[in-house]
C-alpha cells in the first residue's frame, strides 16, 4: 500500500517567475510530510507537477522507481499517487454516489461498459469519509463545503492510491469535520498510505505528519521534524513574518 | 443509473406504440414522422458527442456527408450493393471522421465548435469541385437505389433503424463509460483526475457519434434516392440537429427523439400559413422560448409533469 516519492532537482518557470527552484525531495514509504509556507510559495505547483497537470521544465519524479515524467496524470494516478484540490472539483450533476463511482472506474473502456458499478463499495468509501447512507444521492449543490472536501476525499481514495496529495484539506471545515478528515487520515496512515500534505492550518497538520518541509519562492528552506522547521529562522522570516 | 424492468417495459411500450402508427394516421402524417426519425437519429448522434461531452459540433453534417456520399458514390457509381455499401460508409464516416476530427478533440469550446464548422464547409466545397464526375458536383446525384417503396414502408425501415439507434445508445449510456462521458461534459479535468484517459473517452464518444452519422446519412439517402450538397451540408440543418436535441433534452436519449419530433411537426404544420422560410423565424423563437423556459428541455418538462401526477394521486 505504501509508496516511495523521489523529487529531484525540479525546475518550473512561468516567464519571469520561478515557480519550483531545484527542489528535491524524499518521501519513504508509509511516511507523512508537510508541505508548508506562505501563499504563493509554490506548494501547489508542486502537487501538480507530481500530478502531471503542471509538466516541469527540468528534474525528474519517480514513485517507487517509476518515472512518472512522461506519464499523462490518468496514468500517474493508475501508477499509485492521488491528489485533493484546493477548490473542490465535484461532477456538478452527479450524486455523491455517482461522483465516488467515477473514481472507481477502471481505466478501460470493455470494463466500463461490461461491469456494472459497485455500489456497496460506494457506500463505503462515502462511509469512511464521514458521509451518512441518506447523503448518497444528494447532488453536489446540497453540500456544504464540508461535504464538498470530503467527496473530493472519497474519489481520491476510491481511485486506489498508495500515495495521496492533500491540498488544503481542511480549509472551510467545522472542528468537528476537521477532527474527522484528520482521523480518517491517521487510520490511513496506520494502513501504510503515504502522505504530502498542503494546510495552512498548522495545528490540524502537526500531529499528521512525521516531518515538515517548507518552501518559499518556491526554493525548499527547510526539512526536518516540525518543530525544528517552525523554529528555523528562515522559516520565520519567510513564512511566520517575524 | 441502474437497469430496471419497468425501462425495458417503456421501451418495449414505445416501440409497439411508434409500429401501430400506420393503422392509425394518415399517410402523409407518416411521411412526416419518417423525417422526424431521421432528425432523431441526426441529433441522437449530436448528442453521444457534443451533450455527453460538451464538446459542441457545428459541423455534424460532415460526418452524416461523409456517410451518405460513400455510401451514393458506391452504388451509383460502382455498382456496388446497398447491403455492402452502407456498412462500407458507416467503416468509412468512422475512419474518415476519425482522421480529420481527432486533432480537433484535444482543443475545447468554441474552438471546437468552429472547427467543426469548418470541417463542414471544407467539405460543401470539396464535393463541389474534386471529381465532380463521382459526387455530382453543385446537383448532387439522384436516381439512387432506395431502400423501400411507400410511405408505410418508409415508415418501417426508418422507425426501426431509430429504435435500435435509440435503445443501443441509451444502453450504452446507461453504463459506466455513459456516466464518464456526462462526466466530461462536468469536469474534464476532474475526470482525468480520477485516473480515467480523457482523450480515449472523447474518441469512443466520437466514434460511437460517427457511427450513428454515417449510418443515419447512408440509410437517408437510399430512403430519399438522391443526395443534394447544398441541403446537406446548410447551416439550417446544423442548427435543426443541435435544437432538436437541445429542446427535446441535451444528455438523454429521449430527449432528441423528442425534440426532433416536436420540431418536425413544428414545421410541418405551420407549413401551411408560412410556406417559405419566415418559419424557421417561428421555430427559432419557439426554441428560444422553450430553452429559456427550461434549459433541460421537453424531457425534463414531462418528468416534472409525471412526477406531479404521482403526487396528486398519492
Amino acid at each position: 500500500m505504501s509508496a516511495h516519492l523521489s523529487i529531484r532537482n525540479l525546475i518550473k518557470r512561468f516567464g519571469g517567475l520561478t515557480a519550483t527552484n531545484d527542489f528535491s525531495l524524499e518521501i519513504t514509504p508509509g511516511s507523512s510530510v508537510g508541505l508548508i509556507g506562505p501563499n504563493g510559495a509554490g506548494k501547489t505547483t508542486i502537487f501538480s507537477q507530481i500530478m502531471g497537470e503542471v509538466r516541469q521544465d527540468s528534474g525528474q519524479i519517480a514513485l517507487d522507481g517509476l518515472e512518472l515524467t512522461p506519464l499523462a496524470t490518468a496514468r500517474r494516478i493508475r501508477a499509485g499517487v492521488s491528489r485533493t484540490y484546493q477548490v473542490p472539483r465535484p461532477f456538478a450533476e452527479m450524486s455523491v454516489a455517482e461522483n465516488i463511482r467515477v473514481g472507481l472506474m477502471p481505466d478501460n473502456i470493455w470494463s466500463m461498459i461490461a461491469q456494472g458499478p459497485d455500489p456497496d463499495r460506494e457506500l463505503e468509501l462515502a462511509l469512511s469519509v464521514g458521509f451518512t447512507k441518506d447523503q448518497l444521492e444528494k447532488l453536489p449543490s446540497e453540500l456544504s463545503m464540508g461535504d464538498l472536501r470530503k467527496l473530493e476525499m472519497a474519489r481520491t481514495m476510491a481511485t486506489g492510491p498508495r500515495m495521496m496529495l492533500l491540498d488544503e484539506v481542511f480549509a472551510g471545515l467545522t472542528v468537528g469535520e476537521i477532527a474527522m478528515i484528520s482521523g480518517l487520515v491517521q487510520q490511513m496512515r496506520a494502513d501504510g498510505m503515504t502522505f504530502l500534505i498542503v494546510s495552512h492550518d498548522l495545528k490540524a497538520l502537526e500531529p499528521l505528519i512525521d516531518r515538515a518541509v517548507a518552501i518559499n519562492h518556491g526554493t525548499l528552506i527547510a526539512d526536518g521534524p516540525y518543530d525544528e522547521v517552525m523554529n528555523d529562522a528562515a522559516v520565520r522570516a519567510s513564512y511566520l513574518g517575524t | 443509473m441502474g437497469l430496471r424492468w419497468y425501462h425495458f417495459a417503456l421501451w418495449a411500450a414505445f416501440a409497439a406504440g411508434m409500429f401501430l402508427l400506420p393503422e392509425i394516421v394518415p399517410r402523409g402524417t407518416l411521411r412526416t414522422i419518417i423525417f422526424a426519425n431521421f432528425l432523431a437519429i441526426f441529433a441522437i448522434s449530436w448528442d453521444t458527442l457534443s451533450g455527453r461531452t460538451g464538446y459542441v459540433s457545428f459541423g455534424h453534417p460532415f460526418l452524416i456527408g461523409i456517410g451518405a456520399y460513400t455510401t451514393a458514390i458506391l452504388t451509383k457509381r460502382f455498382d456496388v450493393p446497398v447491403e455492402i455499401s452502407i456498412p462500407l460508409a458507416v467503416l468509412m464516416t468512422m475512419v474518415g471522421g476519425l482522421i480529420v476530427l481527432l486533432p480537433a478533440l484535444r482543443i475545447k469550446g468554441s474552438y471546437f465548435a468552429l472547427v467543426t464548422l469548418a470541417m463542414m464547409e471544407l467539405m460543401y466545397q470539396l464535393v463541389q469541385v474534386i471529381r465532380p464526375d463521382l459526387t455530382g458536383g453543385t446537383r448532387g446525384m439522384s436516381g439512387l437505389p432506395t431502400l423501400t417503396r411507400g410511405a408505410v414502408n418508409g415508415f418501417y425501415m426508418s422507425t426501426a433503424l431509430m429504435l435500435s439507434i435509440a435503445f443501443t445508445t441509451w444502453l450504452l449510456m446507461k453504463t459506466r463509460l455513459g456516466t464518464a462521458l456526462s462526466a466530461i461534459g462536468m469536469n474534464e479535468e476532474a475526470v482525468a483526475g480520477s485516473g480515467l484517459s480523457v482523450t480515449r473517452l472523447k474518441l469512443v464518444a466520437f466514434t460511437a457519434s460517427a457511427f450513428t452519422a454515417g449510418l443515419g446519412g447512408a440509410v437517408y439517402v437510399h430512403y430519399l434516392g438522391s443526395i443534394a450538397p447544398r441541403a446537406l451540408f446548410d447551416i439550417n440543418f446544423v442548427f435543426t440537429i443541435i435544437v432538436a436535441a437541445l429542446i427535446g433534452g441535451a444528455g438523454t436519449t429521449i430527449g432528441p427523439i423528442l425534440g426532433a419530433f416536436f420540431l418536425t411537426f413544428l414545421l410541418e404544420y405551420l407549413r401551411p400559413w408560412l410556406p417559405g422560410a419566415e418559419r424557421y423565424l417561428i421555430y427559432g423563437g419557439v426554441a428560444l422560448v422553450l430553452y429559456m423556459y427550461q434549459p433541460k428541455g421537453l424531457i425534463y418538462l414531462m418528468g416534472q409533469a409525471v412526477r406531479r401526477v404521482r403526487k396528486g394521486a398519492a
